[in-house]
């Protein structure tokens, strides 16, 4: 009884200076006006030192031309300005070397980490040796290894600057499948050819329809009790309306096969891939693989192991047990640490200057050495790898949550 | 949940009372201050307010007038930004020790203002990091086979002073390929350094000719060399002296034997360099150098200067035997000429120690006095 009626009875007004809320609210005020401040002076000192030695802090400069060439980039003139031309190659050639080497971190990564908990002794083992030796290798050297080691002096006579070519041709055909030499491969990749544009709306429009048939089978399956078969129905819708767009458009692409150039110096067509990108996608990918190994294994071993045995109670086979039960929750629980090797990876391919492949970082440096200012170059440079980190963040964000959603 | 709830928010409660306590007491403090000092006058106040821009005041002075001569003498030793993996020019040898053409300049400069040429601290740079070591102050004096242009003279805040070394850039192929000219090299993978003259020249020389080219971009010369003996480039670009010592070394380790076509594509002065806004430092590095040409001129070595004795006055004003006659008024003691050419030589023995051997030859090129018909010619002292 006495309890309610302190409740009930009426509260006296707080007086501002002591009102949570309003005190809340001014300490956040101060702080971003401490912020600022700081802010405010730090770049102040920063322009009055470079005006005092006579550096520009303007961004106009970005503008000017680059005045030099890039490797595997015949498109690119030297005319052509730094912001946005050279940044944009920069850009690409980042996000090539960094969602490569992603897939072949996450891919390697999972394996050896399910590996390292394998009732196979061997395996068990392999997989140990492999995580203790590359998780130690700084990945500077371990790309120097590829780049210098593998690359030139390897045993293998395709890498002989030598020798010509290794060209592998199609089976009754003239075009080829891939070219492999000592500085470059070449796969077959597709060239634009006509109305791309509206093909690629009328993707978006079967990836619609796709959405419909998933969310259309699971109610069928939900009021039924019919096999949904959702992943089928889905994807088949895509591929048929995609395929009738392509056919539709006019085939927008065409294969591009890639050929040794009249000189024997270059491969014109294709997709092709230098040494330097070879070693930087490759090391990365190793050398992260072992991290995200370790994370794998740690979020498996972190899932109960109650749950392990109410699966093999429940009769479910070695597969199952992982792909329905331990995975999911073991995903949940290793995301946010792999998301950040997602990052990290991305930011190591700066890395790769050491094997003269042109990703951003050392095009960057380069057009500072040539004489393009150095803070405004190195300002655009850290808001570039702000944006990719951003980009990374927004996808697996959302791709984590729906982790959650599943493993409840 | 509840009891646990208020006492996070009760915690937050108190943080932001604590912070804003400090904020109020700090606020409070200055009142007291000002409260309190205004009966005893606010001048010892408004001095120690002041003191502190006067002080940056004076830095600023100090850096538009000069000051690295000071700074220089008053560390007692001359940092200096060099190349370490440039045989012949700047290269660090077996015993860990700088040598080379640039070093011997470095040890020059540091005779003529310390009077003792190993007073010096190699500060090792690549091509990109050196002009921000030059501006922000990291080295005294940039000698690293620096090409003498207009836009780093101007935008990159360097004074280029006398120039050292008359360069042009060359490329070099391996001999078996029998490539002798540019426009055998079209579509080839040319190996150069980043941030370079070469990169740029390179680009517009290719394209004058209408050739197409894939640069295969590396930071230093010795993974340059790694790659290019490997073939994962078929032309080696960069300034002459730099082939040719890099021709020498790899033929000298056994590699395969190398050939530099005849063409030469461009002008690269190579020459020491200070920051912009310092003129009597960059006149006491000039002149530092200037003197082994001048010594050279006046057949002054480093086996006769001690005890050289003359009758021209003009010799006599140069190696400070007239010293309390004559003073330029450099800011450097009157024997200086005598520390360089005793400690380190004339340009003639530095340029035979380092670049000869090499093979680079003095006889028919720009790098030889003027009265040889060479470039290298130093306003008269006195």
């Amino acid at each position: 009884m006495t309890s309610i009626e302190s409740e009930l009875r009426p509260v006296p007004r707080v007086p501002l200076w002591r009102n949570e809320r309003v005190l809340k609210i001014v300490a956040q005020i101060v702080a971003v006006a401490v912020v600022v401040a700081l802010l405010r002076w730090l770049i102040g000192n920063l322009t009055t030192n470079l005006n005092r030695v006579g550096i520009s802090t303007d961004f106009g400069v970005l503008r000017q031309s680059t005045n030099f060439t890039i490797r595997d980039d015949p498109g690119f003139a030297p005319n052509s300005p730094v912001f946005p031309n050279m940044l944009w190659v920069g850009v690409k050639n980042t996000a090539i070397a960094s969602v490569v080497g992603i897939a072949i971190a996450v891919g390697l990564g999972v394996l050896i980490g399910v590996g390292r908990l394998s009732s196979n002794w061997l395996v068990r083992k392999l997989c140990t040796v492999y995580v203790e030796i590359i998780r130690n290798i700084p990945p500077l050297a371990i790309i120097i290894f590829f780049g210098y080691a593998v690359f030139t002096y390897g045993p293998f006579p395709i890498f002989n600057p030598r020798n010509p070519p290794w060209q592998v041709k199609l089976p009754g055909s003239d075009n080829n499948f891939l070219i492999l030499s000592n500085d470059r491969w070449a796969f077959p990749s597709f060239m634009k050819d006509g109305n791309v544009g509206i093909f690629w709306i009328l993707v978006l429009v079967a990836v619609a329809a796709a959405i419909v048939a998933w969310k259309w089978r699971t109610k069928v399956n939900v009021d039924t009790g019919a096999p949904h078969h959702r992943v089928v129905w889905a994807f088949g819708v895509l591929v048929v309306l995609a395929v009738i767009a392509f056919l539709a458009t006019g085939v927008p692409y065409r294969w591009s096969w890639p050929a040794v150039s009249a000189s024997g110096r270059t491969i014109v067509g294709g997709f092709g891939t230098n040494a330097g990108y070879l070693s930087i996608t490759g090391a990365l990918g190793l050398y992260h693989a072992s991290h995200i190994a370790e994370i794998t294994r740690g979020s498996i071993l972190a899932v109960p192991r109650g749950q392990s045995e109410a699966s093999l109670a429940l009769a479910l086979g070695g597969f199952q047990r992982y792909r329905f039960v331990i995975l999911p929750q073991a995903a949940k629980i290793g995301f946010p640490p792999i998301i950040s090797q997602f990052l990290s990876l991305t930011k190591n391919t700066s890395l790769a200057t050491v094997v003269a492949y042109p990703e951003v970082t050392s095009l960057v440096t380069s057009a500072i050495g040539n004489g393009k200012p150095a803070v405004q170059m190195l300002v655009a440079l850290m808001a570039i790898y702000l944006l990719f980190s951003f980009a990374w963040s927004v996808l697996l964000n959302s791709v984590g949550r729906k982790f959650k959603e599943v493993s409840r | 949940m509840r009891s646990l709830r208020s006492t996070s928010r009760r915690r937050a409660t108190v943080g932001a009372i604590a912070a804003l306590a400090l904020i109020v007491g700090a606020c409070g403090g200055d009142d007291d201050t000002t409260d309190s000092t205004d009966t005893d006058g606010s001048v010892a106040i408004d001095g120690g307010g002041d003191q502190p821009d006067d002080t940056t005041a004076d830095t600023v002075e100090v850096v538009q007038g000069g000051g690295t001569l000071a700074a220089v003498k008053a560390r007692g030793e001359l940092v200096c930004g060099a190349n370490d993996t440039l045989p012949g020019f700047g290269s660090v040898n077996e015993a860990g020790e700088f040598e080379g053409f640039d070093i011997d300049f470095c040890k020059v400069v540091a005779a003529a203002v310390l009077g003792d040429a190993n007073a010096v601290r190699y500060v090792p740079l690549t091509a990109q990091t050196r002009f921000t070591a030059l501006q922000s102050g990291e080295v005294d004096v940039l000698i690293r086979n620096t090409t003498w242009t207009a836009t780093r003279d101007g935008q990159e805040s360097m004074t280029f002073l006398h120039t050292t070394f008359f360069d042009g850039q060359g490329l070099m192929v391996p001999a078996d390929t029998g490539y002798t000219t540019l426009e055998d090299l079209d579509e080839a993978n040319i190996c150069v350094t980043p941030g370079t003259t070469t990169e740029l020249n390179l680009s517009a020389v290719f394209q004058s000719r209408g050739l197409a080219y894939n640069p295969v971009v590396i930071e230093t010369d010795a993974e340059l060399r790694q790659l290019y003996e490997a073939g994962q480039c078929e032309v080696w670009t960069t300034d002459i002296s730099g082939l040719t010592a890099w021709k020498f070394t790899i033929e000298d380790e056994g590699g395969a034997e190398q050939f530099i076509l005849p063409e030469v594509i461009s002008k690269e002065p190579l020459g020491p360099g200070v920051r912009d806004g310092d003129s009597e430092w960059a006149q006491v590095v000039d002149w530092a150098v200037l003197a082994t040409i001048q010594a050279w001129e006046y057949g002054i070595d480093s086996t006769n200067v001690d005890g050289y004795t003359t009758d021209d006055v003009g010799i006599q004003n140069f190696l400070g035997q007239n010293a309390g006659d004559f003073d330029p008024g450099l800011g450097l003691d009157p024997d200086f000429a005598v520390n360089i050419i005793s400690q380190v030589g004339n340009y003639e023995e530095i340029f035979k120690r380092n670049v000869e051997p090499l093979g680079l030859v003095m006889e028919g090129s720009p790098n030889n006095l003027w009265t040889n018909g060479g470039l290298l010619y130093a306003p008269p002292y006195r």
